[in-house]
């Protein structure tokens, strides 16, 4: 059976709609007009026990209202949330103890308390079993390296220092489900690195579900199998990471260096099939359709102009594909 | 139950431990409430310059039910002191989704939350007042009117605590201000003074609809001999009354703001 089940899930909000200026202002204070906006318009999907999901989409995608309802903060208007046999939205304390989430910026660390009395006081809500919690504790500080970090007041830590820890506290009480939303954000490569490793070997040793939230799709790239985009309230792809790129990526990367250049590259085609990125006298970089031209005839159609010294070839990356979708170069709706 | 007790006094443990974090502010916040509250029993004084009794109260029984008032005031302001500013605090920053995240009921997060170095100040000078006052009346302070002093001071925070947690739900909805709460709150103040002096409507007011008089009026009135009717049961059933109130419009608060989202 699945571990999150979600049907027909559908979330509307009121928004206040005001005129312009202070008179808007005021007339909206006395006589409120409302219209009704669907954030997440009738979306179904189901995640085994254990898959790594990258759940992604644009800033007022409907990303985080769905996070919302998964994890109970939000009643969904219409539809079906059950996280491992539970209704999140209905029995939300009980679900709360099995699963853990990190919501952006938002700490769940006391502000102004040492690192590990946190910990000792997230032992105590969860209910932690001793042996547990010291099991954890000692192989979370080792991966994370939170050694020296644990006896300073949160208020002091880095901003990376901060999400590590607040990582560890949210894998303590071993979830079966975790939400992640956002949580590299502002974050430098090492430590994003050392999250990604450690959400994998979780992962790993304890089938942890994990649902992630990015916009940094170095992360989708490096942790997820799966996707799920949402575009404007709804799901636009539901499926594998690699087979997401053979459909959406249309596109090679292919990089020249050349020598003895002296004309510009022109070609008779649109610049969706065929597109020069970059050029000058050594180097040469061009986007092209690959359904329509195979590597050979660049090679071939370049070194009509000049002497090849070397190739490189780059498949299109899940950021490009994801700005094309965006810019609704791919899926019109 | 019991869990979620045992949670509050955690987070309460962790609360204190926060505030020793900040010694400055914690001794600024401290003398300046004595000072305030100096200034207050000024004024009770310059009252009674130009009268010597208040409905049949002499300055000392006035001063005596001042403490006790603030007595009640201190154990409110230790314990349930976080709920006063919600709207401010937790919900327009967000924090609150993190407080819903928990295994715990959010009151009991919220609650533990307390964190105000002002009940010290104030458990000190209602000490000070109620000992020196029952001592100027020439009542007799037995360990049994000790205990009484401390039920009676623990069930008044209660009371109070109680009658600030229904008024701040309003926080859900208001995140700039707390001003229906502080309000609210500020209506103690009547049950500083002997209930005889108001007309029905505030005797009704605050004895019955919002009970701030089991917190000062009617305990210092058993203090001194004066009260016939079973208070030491009466009281803590009003606490029981208040805090089923509080948690179930808690619980309608939550359940309406978990629909409408941030």
């Amino acid at each position: 059976m699945a571990i999150i089940e979600v049907k027909n899930l559908v979330k509307k909000y009121k928004i206040s709609e005001k005129e312009h200026g202070i008179i808007g202002y005021i007339k909206h204070l006395f006589h409120p007009k409302y219209k009704e906006h669907i954030a997440v318009n009738n979306i179904s999907f189901s995640i085994e026990e254990g898959e790594l999901v990258g759940y992604i989409g644009e800033n007022g995608a409907g990303k985080s209202t769905t996070i919302k309802m998964l994890t109970g903060l939000l009643t969904p208007t219409s539809g079906n949330v059950v996280v491992n046999g539970i209704i999140p939205n209905e029995e939300r304390i009980k679900n709360n103890k099995q699963i853990g989430a990190v919501l952006g910026q938002k700490t769940q660390l006391w502000w102004d308390l040492p690192v590990i009395e946190s910990f000792e006081l997230i032992k105590k809500m969860y209910e932690i079993p001793n042996e547990q919690y010291e099991k954890n504790l000692k192989k979370f500080t080792e991966i994370l390296d939170l050694e020296d970090l644990l006896d300073k007041q949160v208020k002091n830590l880095s901003l990376g220092q901060k999400m590590r820890c607040e990582i560890a506290a949210t894998f303590l009480h071993n979830p079966k489900v975790v939400y992640l939303d956002e949580p590299t954000i502002g974050l430098d490569i090492l430590v994003k690195e050392n999250i990604r490793k450690f959400i994998k070997d979780i992962n790993k040793e304890r089938k942890t579900t994990v649902i992630l939230t990015t916009h940094d799709l170095k992360d989708i790239e490096e942790v997820c199998d799966r996707i799920i985009l949402i575009d404007k309230g709804t799901i636009i792809y539901d499926g594998d990471k690699e087979n997401f790129k053979n459909i959406y990526g249309k596109h090679t990367m292919i990089e020249f260096i050349v020598k003895n250049k002296n004309v510009n590259i022109t070609l008779e085609t649109s610049e969706e099939e065929f597109e020069v990125i970059d050029e000058s006298d050594k180097n040469i970089k061009i986007k092209f359709n690959h359904d329509k031209f195979t590597v050979m005839d660049i090679v071939k159609l370049i070194s009509n102009y000049c002497e090849i010294l070397d190739i490189h070839i780059q498949e299109e990356g899940l950021e490009e594909i994801l700005k094309e979708i965006y810019r609704g170069e791919i899926i019109d709706d | 139950m019991i869990r979620n007790i045992k949670l509050y006094f955690s987070f309460l443990v962790a609360s204190l431990k926060r505030m020793m974090e900040y010694r400055v502010d914690c001794i600024v916040g401290m003398v300046s409430q004595i000072a305030f509250q100096i200034i207050e029993l000024v004024f009770i004084w310059i009252i009674f310059q130009t009268t010597d009794n208040i409905a049949d109260w002499s300055f000392e029984h006035l001063l005596l039910l001042y403490g006790v008032m603030m007595l009640s005031i201190s154990v409110t302001d230790l314990l349930f002191d976080s709920t006063y500013d919600i709207g401010k605090r937790l919900i327009r920053k967000g924090k609150f989704d993190t407080i819903l995240l928990r295994p715990v009921h959010p009151l009991i997060s919220v609650l533990g939350e307390s964190e105000t170095s002002t009940a010290l100040g104030y458990m000190i000078l209602s000490v000070i007042l109620i000992v020196s006052m029952l001592i100027k009346l020439q009542v007799s302070v037995t360990l049994f009117l000790i205990l009484k002093i401390l039920y009676f001071g623990i069930l008044g925070g209660f009371i109070i605590g109680g009658i600030q947690t229904i008024f701040s739900i309003t926080g859900f909805w208001t995140y700039k201000s707390n001003e229906v709460v502080w309000s609210v709150f500020q209506l103690h103040k009547l049950a500083e003074y002997p209930i005889e002096i108001y007309n029905k409507f505030i005797r009704i007011l605050i004895t019955i609809i919002l009970p701030f008089a089991f917190a000062s009026y009617y305990p210092t009135l058993d203090y001194l001999g004066l009260n016939e009717s079973n208070l030491i049961f009466i009281v803590p059933l009003i606490v029981i009354v208040i805090w089923i109130i509080a948690i179930n419009v808690w619980n309608w608060a939550l359940k309406k703001y978990r629909s409408t989202g941030s």
